[in-house]
């Protein structure tokens, strides 16, 4: 059987066409065959931003410069290409590992926002502006208000787009780490406006996790526990990813329910939750020890023990 | 004539020199071409696996390969493991790499890393398509990942959320005994699975002398062979330290819980299961040959083939050569480490249940990107990978297949690791200063030149009063994790943005977990770490593991059915 013969029925689009594709221009030896390029051979502007995240993705952000700033100039203005290859450039500028340059990222992000104010690209743009306040390089501190400022107004711009739902988590975090009762209690407030507002959001797990964080800053266990459970409820797993499943947050909603809650009901449920669902956790013995130790407890308890 | 030869003379050197130039080049040339005749593909592979049987298994797999591919040609590179590291970035940076490399050594593990993500292929997107060479196996519609024995956990990186290799075998350590000498030394059959009796064993064993009149070596030891003993023996009797520091409740005591509960006084040296730990450390080194800790791997080895030691701990790795060693002169045995139980007089109380194993899996492989044929390594690669295949592989080289389902040889069975247990609660890793004084201290107490309580003396001060330093100087940094993120981050969401259908769902689904889990809540738990190191836990709290009053009678009121106080 002829290798390209098997790779047809292995797998259609693979290694042999995709991962060419994959390939960094600046790195790999095997280019493109038929890349989407425009008739004639000419690289669309479209192309040469696929390339160039290529690139960025390798780590290649020279090149990934040189193909977005290709592709900003090759696209018409404000076009969808454009406003891309702008995005892309920014991103590059900001998070390229030696010699970040967030004043000319800035530049290219606020030229998407001024080009198409109200666009998808426009909304992680004005995401990426606030970014660049928070994800501060190594040595410096981000300034919390300007911070804060930043991203509430992505929120404020895009209440409902992905983008503003995740600055929203965002400039919620930034409150309830400062461990605060005060802020503790004003990101609560916050937090519950937005799980009422946001039925359908994609981030209402990480939304319930920060209130759970609130309550252990307020000292409600009660509400540290239900807003846990919440919050495994939503959580969303990537089923490309062996390392993401919820072991950890059942320990951990099983260990809050037996030791500050008080109620060993939800622990029993999670500790066993453990034990039946993740047999190669480490954590699955311990599960089993605590399961003994709720029976024995409760036991005591009944008998009149302290 | 005189002007002939002086010419001669002065050209005699070039002319060697290019003649020898040209010989190598003929020689190159038509070595390729024998390895390679025209219109066929040649498939490299880079490993550093010396042994003879694995060179045999992969010329027998490339052979069976040739069979369904005449087209195709395998041929190894095998680069001992002390070049490996110059030899894969030079050929990687040079593009001139091996279309399939081993991947792990020679070099550090976020080099590696990322190498893989500038040099290697993803292998993600044929992770959940069943390999097509397990046709006609029970596998035969098992998506590849599902095929392994660890799902595929160890082949995936997590700083690159990719799969990026195929892992070939796996690995356990267990204690290889010399069945012969043990009879002889000892009177016994078989080795003795309880802990006091093998210590007993050891005493015994030391007693005899062989015929040059040196007393024999109870357990051959190394440098190299000493984690084995900690990891396998002594680190499971720490288990109960865990419910005095780990104040973040996530099951495992983290360097920086192992600081705060000595500075806060929650724990120390004198922590009975620490003490238990060394105690055990003690009592099993005292039964290694002397200055073992400056010995290596190959002396441990010589020592056992040549029946001066009667045990010696080591993993698959190691399984096939030590019976080529012992053919025609001693039968080898193999046993579990003989961990106390919980009825143990000395340690049992710090016995909570069976040692958890790590399962190991390794011998991974990836697909360079310079690959002419990426497509026909990776079809070479997934027919290693396949179940028939990969216990015929396994077989040859003398080591557990990686794919489930597979037959092995029943010596290695012993090798499976057990998936259910408890595992070590200590960590004194904070790096720094701290870390040398610790690597010193311990060293001094392996070789018995310094006892329990004088390694507490030295040490617990100093950690102590240096080790917040050291922490703080480790976590300076931890915004660099964030930038890092952030750029990983960008990827996933631009090809996010230009996917469509099914992929664009999946590639939000990661950007969203991975955004939750790395950027949005790391800032609350760095504070709440940050908190907890500087102004250490509540000193009115209980454990992390007990039961406070109040929250016992919230668990009686519920009992009794009755209202429960609102926390």
């Amino acid at each position: 059987m002829p290798v390209r013969v098997s790779l047809a029925i292995l797998m259609a689009g693979g290694l042999a066409a995709g991962a060419v594709a994959d390939a960094p221009s600046a790195t790999t030896a095997s280019q493109p065959a038929a890349a989407p390029n425009a008739p004639g051979g000419q690289m669309t502007p479209s192309f040469l931003n696929g390339r160039a995240w290529e690139d960025f993705r390798a780590g290649e952000f020279g090149a990934a410069t040189r193909g977005f700033t290709e592709a900003v100039a090759a696209a018409p203005p404000g076009t969808s290409d454009h406003l891309q290859a702008l995005y892309g450039l920014g991103m590059t500028w900001n998070l390229r590992g030696l010699g970040p340059d967030p004043v000319l990222a800035a530049k290219c992000f606020t030229e998407v926002v001024t080009r198409s104010p109200t666009g998808d690209v426009a909304a992680w743009s004005q995401l990426a502006l606030a970014r660049i306040r928070h994800a501060v390089p190594v040595g410096t501190e981000p300034d919390y208000a300007a911070v804060r400022k930043a991203y509430q107004e992505v929120v404020t711009k895009f209440p409902f787009h992905p983008a503003g739902e995740e600055a929203f988590v965002y400039l919620q975090s930034t409150w309830v780490a400062t461990l605060d009762p005060k802020d503790a209690g004003q990101a609560l407030g916050a937090l519950e406006g937005f799980i009422k507002d946001h039925p359908g959001s994609k981030f209402l797990s990480a939304a319930w996790a920060l209130v759970a964080e609130c309550a252990a800053t307020l000292g409600r266990p009660d509400d540290r526990l239900k807003a846990k459970i919440a919050s495994l409820e939503g959580k969303e797993l990537d089923p490309t990813n062996p390392y993401s499943d919820n072991a950890a947050l059942y320990w951990e909603i099983a260990t809050i329910a037996e030791f500050e809650a008080g109620d060993f009901a939800v622990a029993r449920k999670y500790y066993k939750g453990l034990v039946d669902d993740y047999p190669q956790d480490q954590r699955r013995w311990g599960a089993r020890l605590a399961l003994e130790r709720l029976d024995s407890v409760e036991a005591r308890l009944r008998k009149g023990g302290k | 004539m005189g002007d002939t030869t002086a010419r001669l003379k002065r050209w005699f050197p070039v002319f060697v020199i290019a003649a020898a130039f040209v010989w190598a080049c003929a020689v190159i040339v038509l070595h390729r071409t024998a390895e390679a005749p025209e219109g066929t593909i040649v498939i490299r592979v880079g490993h550093w696996q010396l042994e003879t049987s694995v060179r045999e298994a992969f010329d027998t797999l490339a052979r069976d390969y040739q069979k369904l591919h005449p087209n195709v040609r395998i041929v190894q590179d095998a680069i001992p493991e002390t070049t490996y590291g110059q030899w894969v970035t030079t050929n990687l940076m040079g593009g001139t790499a091996p279309d399939l490399m081993e991947i792990g050594i020679g070099v550090t593990e976020p080099l590696w890393i990322s190498y893989q993500r500038r040099y290697f292929h993803p292998l993600t997107q044929y992770t959940a398509r069943p390999n097509p060479y397990n046709r006609g196996t029970p596998l035969e519609n098992t998506p590849l990942r599902q095929t392994f024995a660890d799902g595929m956990r160890s082949a995936y990186i997590e700083a690159l959320q990719e799969y990026m290799k195929i892992n070939l075998s796996q690995f356990g350590v267990r204690i290889f005994y010399n069945k012969g000498l043990l009879k002889k030394l000892t009177g016994l059959d078989e080795a003795p699975r309880d802990y006091h009796g093998f210590l007993a064993a050891c005493e015994e064993i030391k007693k005899h002398t062989n015929a040059e009149g040196k007393h024999f070596v109870p357990i051959a030891c190394s440098g190299y062979h000493f984690w084995m003993w900690e990891m396998m023996m002594a680190d499971q009797v720490t288990y109960p330290a865990l419910a005095r520091a780990d104040f973040n409740r996530d099951g495992y005591v983290g360097n920086d819980e192992n600081w705060v509960a000595f500075k806060s006084g929650r724990l120390s040296f004198d922590f009975p299961a620490y003490r238990a730990r060394f105690r055990m450390i003690r009592q099993i080194s005292d039964e290694f040959q002397v200055g073992y800790t400056g010995l290596t791997r190959d002396d441990a080895v010589l020592l056992f083939a040549q029946q001066k030691a009667v045990f010696m701990p080591t993993g698959t790795w190691d399984s096939r050569s030590l019976q080529e060693q012992a053919k025609g002169s001693f039968e080898v045995g193999l046993m579990e480490f003989p961990r106390p139980t919980d009825q143990d007089p000395e340690y049992g109380e710090f016995i909570k249940g069976p040692l958890y194993e790590v399962p190991w899996v390794g011998f991974p492989f990836g697909i360079v990107r310079t690959s002419k044929h990426p497509d026909v390594a990776l079809d070479f690669l997934l027919f290693l990978a396949s179940q028939p295949n990969n216990e015929k592989f396994n077989r040859i080289i003398g080591w557990i297949p990686s794919v489930v389902g597979c037959t092995m040889d029943p010596l290695l069975e012993a090798f499976k690791p057990k998936l259910e247990g408890v595992y070590g609660a200590m960590n004194f890793g904070l790096g720094g200063e701290t870390w040398v004084r610790w690597s010193q201290d311990y060293s001094l107490f392996q070789v018995n030149q310094i006892d329990y309580d004088e390694l507490a003396k030295r040490f617990g001060p100093f950690y102590i009063e240096k080790g917040l330093k050291d922490f703080m100087e480790v976590n300076r940094d931890w915004r660099r994790t964030i930038r890092t993120d952030e750029e990983f981050l960008a990827g996933i969401r631009a090809k996010a943005l230009l996917a469509t259908g099914d992929e664009a769902a999946s590639l939000w689904i990661k950007y969203r977990s991975l955004t939750a889990m790395r950027q949005v809540l790391p800032e609350v738990t760095h504070a709440r770490l940050m908190a907890l190191v500087t102004k250490g836990p509540d000193p009115k709290a209980v454990g992390p593991y007990e039961h406070s009053p109040e929250v016992l009678d919230r668990v009686r009121a519920r009992l009794k059915g009755g209202r429960v106080p609102k926390r």
